[in-house]
C-alpha cells in the first residue's frame, strides 16, 4: 500500500479519535437544522436551542479548545441568523464578563503575593487547639475568603497549606488515609460552599444577577445577595463538617498542624510591607463591592482589584497574562451572549411553555415541583458542565418560570454552586482531584451526600427564611 | 536505540519499569520515563497550574513527582543507577519544556541516559507526541487498564509498542514469534533476532496454516526464519499452527512467552474499525507483546 496515504489515513484517523465528539456534535446540529421548527418557535428562537446543544456537546466533551468553541458560538449565532452581527457583539461584552475576567486577574495577583504562609499562622493561632478545630478553622477560613474572593483564588492559597499538614501521613492506613482525605474535603467543601455567599463568590453569580437586571428588571445588590444566601452557606458549613466526620473517621494523630512552617521561607521587612499592602488592596476591593457595587459593577472594581496590584509592581503583566485562562473568559462571553439571545428570540418562553405543559401532566403540579425540578436541574447540570456556563444558558429559563420571583433564580444560581458530585464541577474540585489523593468514586460517594442534603437546606430557605427578607 | 517508558501508579508499574530497564541496559540506550498526569479539564487548566507551581515554591511535592521519585528509588535498588550518598531525589529541578511536557533534572543525577518527564493530559496524546518529538524506537507500557489504550498506541504511536501484560521477573522467557510474508514481519524478525542475542532467550517460530493452498509457501518462510536465527547462533524452533491465527496463536502462547509480532500491513481505516490480527493477539494474550513497526 502507498505510504503516503498510509501516512495520510493514519493522521486523519488520530484525528477522528481525538476529535470525535467535535464531529459527532456538527452531525447533531446538521439533523436538527434539518428538523422542520417546531410549533410556536421561530426559526431564529430555534436555531439558538441548537447552539446550545452543540455548545453543551462541545463544552463537556472538550474535543477542541474552549476559545474555538466560544468564535463557533459567535460565528454560528450570525450565520444561522439568530441575531444580527452588531447585537451579537454588543451582547458578548458586559459587566459579568469584566468580572470573569477582572476575577480572575485578581485571584492571580493575590495568589502571587504568598499570603498563605501567613493564613497558615493565623488558623494555627485561632484554631489550634485542637485537631478538630483546626480542620474546622480550614473550613470556615476556606469559605468566609471563597464567598469573597471566589474558589480559585482560595483553593490555590488553602491547598498547600492543607498539603503541608499531611505530608508525611502514611496512606495505606485507613487511618490516616481518612486524616488525608477529611482535610482535603475540609478545604474543598469549604472552598466550593463559600462560593455562594456573595456575588463575588463565582461568576454564576455575577451572571444571575445581570440577567435579572436585563430579563426582569430586578435589581439585587451585594447586600441582598449576602442575606438570601450567608445564612445557607452557615448552615451547609455545619452540615458539611460533620458529614466529612461520618465519611472519613480517623483519629487524626498524624496531622502535624505546625508542618507548614517547615515550609516558611525566611521573612524579611519587603515581604511584610507587601503582605501588609495586599490585604489592603483586598480589604479595598471588597468594601467597594458592597458600597460601589451601583455605580461601578462588580466587574469594574475587581478589574481595579488586579490593576492596584500591576501598578504598584506587586505582579507583572506577564505573570497575569501566563496564568490567566483567557479561554474561559472568550468562552463565558459567548455563552451569555448565546443566553441573551435565548432569551430575545422567545426561546427560553417556549421552553418554560413546554416545561410547564409537562408539569401540568404530572399528578401533582405546584410551584414546589416546578422549582424542585429547575434546582436539581441547575445543579445536576452543572456538575457535568461546571456552573457558570450552566447559570449563562439555563438562567434565561430559571427566570422565565417565575420573573417577578426571584427565588426562583437565585435558586439556580446557588444550586448550580453545589458541586460536590464530579471533579469538572468547579476548579476546586479539578485541583483536590488533580493532587493523585483523591479519586472521583470517593468525591462522588461523600459529594451525594452532601448534593441531596444541599438541595434540602435551599428548599427550606427558600420556603421558610426568603419569605421573610 | 531510544527508549521510552511509560508508568502509572506505582504497584502496578514495576514489571513495566523492570523490564523496560533490561531492555534499555542490553541495548544500551538512553531511555525516557514518562509518568502521564490525569488530564485537566480546560476550566480548570491554568487554576492547576498556579496551585501546582504554588506547592513547588513550598517544596511541597506536586502530582506525579512521588511516582517519578518511587521510580527513580527503583531503579537504584535494582542497580539501574549507581547509588551514591549524595544521588537522592530531595533536590529536584522541573524545566518547563513545551506541549505540557515537564522534565525532573536531578542535582546529582549521575546517568545521562535516563530522563525523568512528567506530561499531562489524554494519554494517547501525549505518549504519540513524545515519541514523534523525541524519535523513541520503542514505548513500553503496563498492560493494566484501559485495553483500548492498548490498541490506539499500536495504531497511532510511531515507535514499536511492548505492551507488558503478567510479566514476572523471576520467570524464564522464551520468544514466540509469528511469521508470515508480510513486510511487518520481516521486522520482527529483526527484532527478534536482536532480543534473543542480548537475552541468550530461545526463540520458537510459528506459522499458521490458514488455508490448503499455502503451505509450501509458509513451510519455505518457516525454514529460512530459522535459517537466520541459527546463522545468528541462536536456539531456535518451528511449529505448524492450524486454525484461525488469532485464536492459533493465543492458545499456544504460554505466560512464559513473549510474543514479537510485526505491524499489520492492512488499510489504517480497516485496522481502526475493524482491528487488526496484532492488535487482538496483543489484547487476548496474557504475555507481554511486542509490536514492531
Amino acid at each position: 500500500m502507498n505510504e503516503s496515504y498510509k501516512i495520510i489515513s493514519s493522521s486523519i484517523l488520530f484525528w477522528f479519535s481525538q476529535k470525535k465528539w467535535f464531529v459527532y456534535s456538527i452531525l447533531v446540529s446538521i439533523f436538527l437544522l434539518n428538523l422542520s421548527t417546531p410549533i410556536g418557535l421561530s426559526i431564529p428562537a430555534y436555531h439558538s436551542l441548537i447552539i446550545l446543544v452543540l455548545v453543551f456537546m462541545l463544552v463537556t466533551f472538550e474535543p477542541i479548545p474552549f476559545p474555538a468553541i466560544a468564535l463557533l458560538t459567535l460565528v454560528l449565532q450570525v450565520v444561522l441568523g439568530v441575531a444580527p452581527p452588531d447585537q451579537v457583539a454588543s451582547s458578548f461584552m458586559n459587566d459579568a464578563v469584566l468580572f470573569v475576567m477582572g476575577s480572575l486577574m485578581f485571584a492571580i495577583a493575590i495568589v502571587h503575593q504568598g499570603l498563605d504562609i501567613r493564613l497558615a499562622r493565623f488558623i494555627v493561632f485561632i484554631f489550634g487547639k485542637s485537631k478538630r478545630m483546626f480542620l474546622a478553622g480550614l473550613m470556615s477560613i476556606s469559605a468566609i475568603l471563597s464567598s469573597f474572593l471566589g474558589e480559585h483564588t482560595v483553593i490555590a492559597i488553602m491547598l498547600p497549606i492543607g498539603l503541608s499538614v499531611i505530608k508525611n501521613i502514611d496512606t495505606q492506613q485507613t487511618d490516616g488515609k481518612n486524616a488525608v482525605l477529611i482535610t482535603l474535603f475540609s478545604i474543598a467543601y469549604g472552598t466550593i460552599i463559600g462560593s455562594i455567599g456573595t456575588p463575588s463568590g463565582g461568576a454564576r453569580n455575577v451572571i444571575m444577577i445581570n440577567y435579572l437586571q436585563e430579563f426582569s428588571n430586578v435589581h439585587i445588590d451585594y447586600w441582598k445577595w449576602m442575606k438570601h444566601a450567608y445564612p445557607i452557606l452557615i448552615i451547609q458549613l455545619i452540615v458539611a463538617y460533620f458529614v466529612l466526620q461520618f465519611a472519613f473517621p480517623s483519629s487524626l494523630k498524624n496531622i502535624k498542624m505546625r508542618g507548614y512552617k517547615k515550609n516558611v521561607e525566611n521573612r524579611s521587612i519587603k515581604k511584610d510591607i507587601n503582605h501588609l499592602f495586599s490585604c489592603l488592596i483586598i480589604i479595598a476591593i471588597i468594601a467597594s463591592w458592597f458600597t460601589f457595587n451601583d455605580i461601578y459593577g462588580l466587574g469594574i472594581i475587581a478589574l481595579g482589584g488586579a490593576l492596584t496590584f500591576m501598578i504598584f509592581g506587586m505582579i507583572t503583566w506577564e505573570e497575569i497574562n501566563k496564568n490567566t485562562n483567557w479561554g474561559v473568559i472568550l468562552l463565558f462571553a459567548a455563552t451569555i451572549s448565546l443566553g441573551f439571545q435565548i432569551n430575545e428570540t422567545g426561546a427560553s418562553s417556549w421552553l418554560v411553555i413546554k416545561f410547564n405543559e409537562l408539569l401540568n401532566s404530572l399528578p401533582s403540579n405546584s410551584m414546589n415541583v416546578s422549582w424542585s425540578i429547575m434546582a436539581i436541574l441547575s445543579g445536576l447540570t452543572a456538575n457535568f458542565f461546571t456552573s457558570s456556563a450552566t447559570v449563562s444558558l439555563i438562567g434565561p429559563m430559571a427566570i422565565e418560570l417565575h420573573p417577578t420571583d426571584i427565588s426562583f433564580a437565585l435558586s439556580s444560581a446557588i444550586a448550580s454552586g453545589f458541586s460536590f458530585l464530579t471533579v469538572i464541577s468547579s476548579p476546586t474540585a479539578m485541583i483536590i482531584y488533580s493532587t493523585g489523593l483523591v479519586s472521583t468514586k470517593v468525591f462522588f460517594r461523600v459529594g451525594i451526600l452532601m448534593f441531596i442534603i444541599s438541595i434540602l437546606i435551599l428548599y427550606l430557605m427558600s420556603q421558610f427564611y426568603w419569605v421573610t427578607l | 536505540m531510544k527508549i521510552l517508558i511509560a508508568i502509572g501508579g506505582k504497584e502496578f508499574s514495576k514489571p513495566t519499569l523492570d523490564l523496560g530497564m533490561k531492555i534499555a541496559n542490553s541495548f544500551k540506550s538512553s531511555t525516557t520515563i514518562a509518568y502521564v498526569g490525569k488530564k485537566i479539564s480546560q476550566f480548570s487548566e491554568k487554576d492547576v497550574s498556579v496551585v501546582h507551581q504554588n506547592l513547588d515554591d513550598r517544596q511541597l511535592y506536586r502530582p506525579g513527582i512521588r511516582t517519578l521519585e518511587w521510580a527513580y528509588d527503583f531503579l537504584i535498588s535494582k542497580k539501574y543507577i549507581e547509588e551514591t550518598d549524595t544521588n537522592k531525589f530531595d533536590d529536584y529541578l522541573l524545566v518547563d519544556e513545551e506541549n505540557s511536557r515537564m522534565k525532573v533534572l536531578l542535582k546529582e543525577q549521575h546517568s545521562d541516559n535516563i530522563d525523568l518527564i512528567m506530561r499531562t493530559g489524554e494519554i494517547i496524546e501525549q505518549l504519540k507526541d513524545e515519541v514523534e518529538v523525541n524519535k523513541h524506537d520503542i514505548t513500553i507500557i503496563g498492560g493494566g487498564g484501559n485495553k483500548g489504550i492498548h490498541n490506539k498506541l499500536i495504531q497511532f504511536i510511531d515507535s514499536a509498542v511492548f505492551v507488558v501484560k503478567n510479566y514476572s521477573v523471576s520467570k524464564k522467557y522464551k520468544i514466540l514469534l509469528p511469521v508470515n510474508d508480510s513486510k511487518g514481519s520481516e521486522k520482527a524478525i529483526d527484532t527478534a533476532i536482536n532480543f534473543a542475542k542480548s537475552y541468550k532467550l530461545t526463540v520458537e517460530i510459528v506459522a499458521v496454516y490458514e488455508n490448503k493452498k499455502s503451505h509450501e509457501k509458509t513451510d519455505k518462510l518457516l525454514l529460512r526464519t530459522k535459517n537466520k536465527f541459527l546463522k545468528n547462533k541462536i536456539n531456535a524452533s518451528t511449529k505448524i499452527l492450524e486454525g484461525s491465527t488469532v485464536n492459533a496463536i493465543v492458545d499456544h502462547a504460554k505466560d512464559d512467552s513473549i510474543i514479537i509480532l510485526g505491524v499489520s500491513p492492512k488499510n489504517p481505516i480497516m485496522k481502526y474499525f475493524f482491528g487488526s490480527k496484532p492488535i487482538s493477539i496483543a489484547q487476548k494474550c496474557n504475555c507481554p507483546v511486542l509490536i514492531t513497526k
